[in-house]
């Protein structure tokens, strides 16, 4: 089983996030939300100005992501994408992160205990045996 | 004795060049002007005039004053001139002694102990004091105009003889920038001052003017205050200390917590407004020290101010009220039943399109299922 090769995509999104360029966005990243179990980090940090639309584009690679056993984690919010989260009751349903290495790193974290033991089982099996 | 009082409002904490004064802005009803000449008024200075800076291209306004108080608008430029003539004017007509008052800071002073003092000390000028802090109140005696011109051309930084200090203790609110009007409202809200919000204590702590509409299944929940002609609809949520000034509208479903909502702001259904003051397009956020403008009309807008548009929007609303129902009876199958306040606030807002309605952790706990209103009064209180 090969746990790693899932890639962890990270996406900057624009300054502006209205409905023009949220359509934009959501056309770039859709091929990577049609993937298997697709694993995305939004960094959020140049964004100036966002709208319902905007919100409600996040919500959607949201729900894309989870039909497809995946998940979509925000990183690096601007102040202004912070507070237009959560005026409108979104911030509670993303994981939210500090930094993009972070939530991509955090993909990780969370794997099945199973999985888990699967990956330590691996690692330790192609360390070298100490004499 | 002819004591009266002048009251000088600059922009200078207004943050925006071209707006009106903070101490203009409404907060539990009343701007900051408003309050002090009632309080001026109140020690029996009963002539009041206001010198209020403002945009040329506005016109002549009297901020809500009573009609006995003289209100003189004042572009920025031409504001001290315009102050030093008011001052010179009422020496003319006789005034004794000059309370002159600059709003930036509220401060509760005791007026008569204040004048007692000037009188006492035979002094030209007397400063008013809280502690080390210097405030922009003054006794001036009319006569002395040399030393009131003085002040009045230094921007009341300096006088030209040595200024006698009164100490008060009373309330002070600097009133420099939205942290402060914030701090403002939840202090009259929580009877830390003297001056009292507008309106009617309808239940204990909550303050209702009587033209408001507070739709059924709208909660408001002490302290409070509800402006004037202001509109709460169904299952919005005001609480802890918020303020909704006058012709402000929070739609379905919104919370307005530890927020002042500004006079003619709309806010937009099935939002949480925390720790905010919002209104012209833009929130200030007082837990993340941030000032954020809102471009999308359905989450923040401005009404029209002008009585003339609201009455428009208003009739509009009206003429299409009768064929929206007609339409509704005719093709929808059943009434909608009222969602219960616990399924509102645990989703996301409406304004947000097709991806409305999501389902939020918050309210999403085993205790919730046992006990349904529980999430509410942990958040809320007083449920």
């Amino acid at each position: 089983m090969d746990i790693n090769s899932r890639p962890v995509v990270v996406k900057r999104m624009p300054e502006r996030l209205n409905s023009r360029t949220a359509r934009e966005f959501l056309r770039d990243v859709r091929p990577f939300l049609a993937a298997d179990r697709p694993q995305l980090v939004f960094d959020l940090s140049l964004v100036a100005q966002i709208d319902a639309a905007g919100v409600e584009m996040l919500l959607r690679c949201m729900s894309e992501a989870h039909k497809r056993d995946g998940d979509v984690k925000l990183a690096s919010l601007s102040d202004q994408a912070a507070v237009v989260l959560e005026l409108t009751r979104t911030e509670r349903l993303f994981e939210i992160y500090e930094t993009s290495t972070e939530a991509a790193r955090s993909f990780s974290g969370f794997l099945p205990n199973a999985m888990r033991q699967q990956l330590l089982h691996n690692k330790r099996s192609t360390q070298p045996i100490a004499a | 004795m002819d004591i009266r009082g002048l009251l000088l409002a600059t922009s200078e904490h207004s943050g925006a060049a071209d707006a009106a004064p903070l101490t203009t802005l409404d907060v539990a009803g009343k701007s900051t002007l408003q309050r002090m000449v009632e309080r001026l008024q109140q020690y029996g200075i009963s002539q009041v005039s206001a010198v209020v800076e403002d945009a040329p291209s506005v016109g002549p306004r009297n901020f809500g004053l009573p009609s006995d108080v003289a209100c003189i608008s004042a572009t920025p430029d031409r504001f001290w001139r315009t102050a030093e003539n008011a001052f010179n004017e009422m020496a003319q007509n006789g005034a004794e002694l000059v309370v002159l008052v600059r709003l930036g800071a509220y401060a509760e002073a005791d007026f008569e102990k204040f004048v007692q003092f000037h009188i006492d000390r035979g002094g030209r000028v007397t400063q008013l004091a809280s502690g080390p802090q210097k405030l922009e109140i003054f006794c001036i005696s009319a006569s002395r105009r040399n030393d009131a011109a003085s002040l009045f051309r230094t921007q009341l930084a300096h006088c030209r003889i040595e200024c006698p200090l009164y100490q008060d203790e009373g309330y002070l609110n600097p009133l420099a920038g939205p942290r402060d009007l914030r701090q403002f409202a939840i202090d009259i809200l929580t009877r830390q001052t003297q001056t009292c919000p507008a309106g009617k204590e309808t239940r204990p702590g909550v303050w209702i003017v009587g033209d408001a509409k507070v739709e059924k299944g709208a909660r408001v929940l002490a302290p409070a205050f509800v402006g004037s002609m202001a509109r709460i609809r169904a299952g919005a949520v005001i609480t802890r200390c918020s303020s909704v000034e006058r012709h402000a509208e929070v739609d379905c479903g919104t919370v307005v917590e530890n927020s002042t909502v500004l006079p003619f702001s709309y806010v937009g259904a099935g939002l949480d407004l925390a720790h905010s003051v919002a209104g012209m397009g833009r929130i200030v956020n007082l837990y993340r020290d941030v000032d954020v403008e809102i471009v999308d009309p359905k989450l923040i807008a401005s009404m029209p101010v002008a009585s003339g548009k609201r009455l428009l929007a208003s009739a509009t609303d009206v003429l299409i009220y009768l064929p929206r129902l007609a339409w509704q009876g005719l093709f929808s199958s059943a009434k909608a039943p009222q969602p219960d306040l616990r399924e509102t606030l645990g989703q996301t807002s409406p304004v947000l399109g097709n991806a409305a309605g999501f389902e939020t952790s918050a309210c999403d706990t085993e205790a919730s299922h046992k006990f349904p209103n529980m999430v509410v009064a942990r958040r809320y209180g007083h449920q």
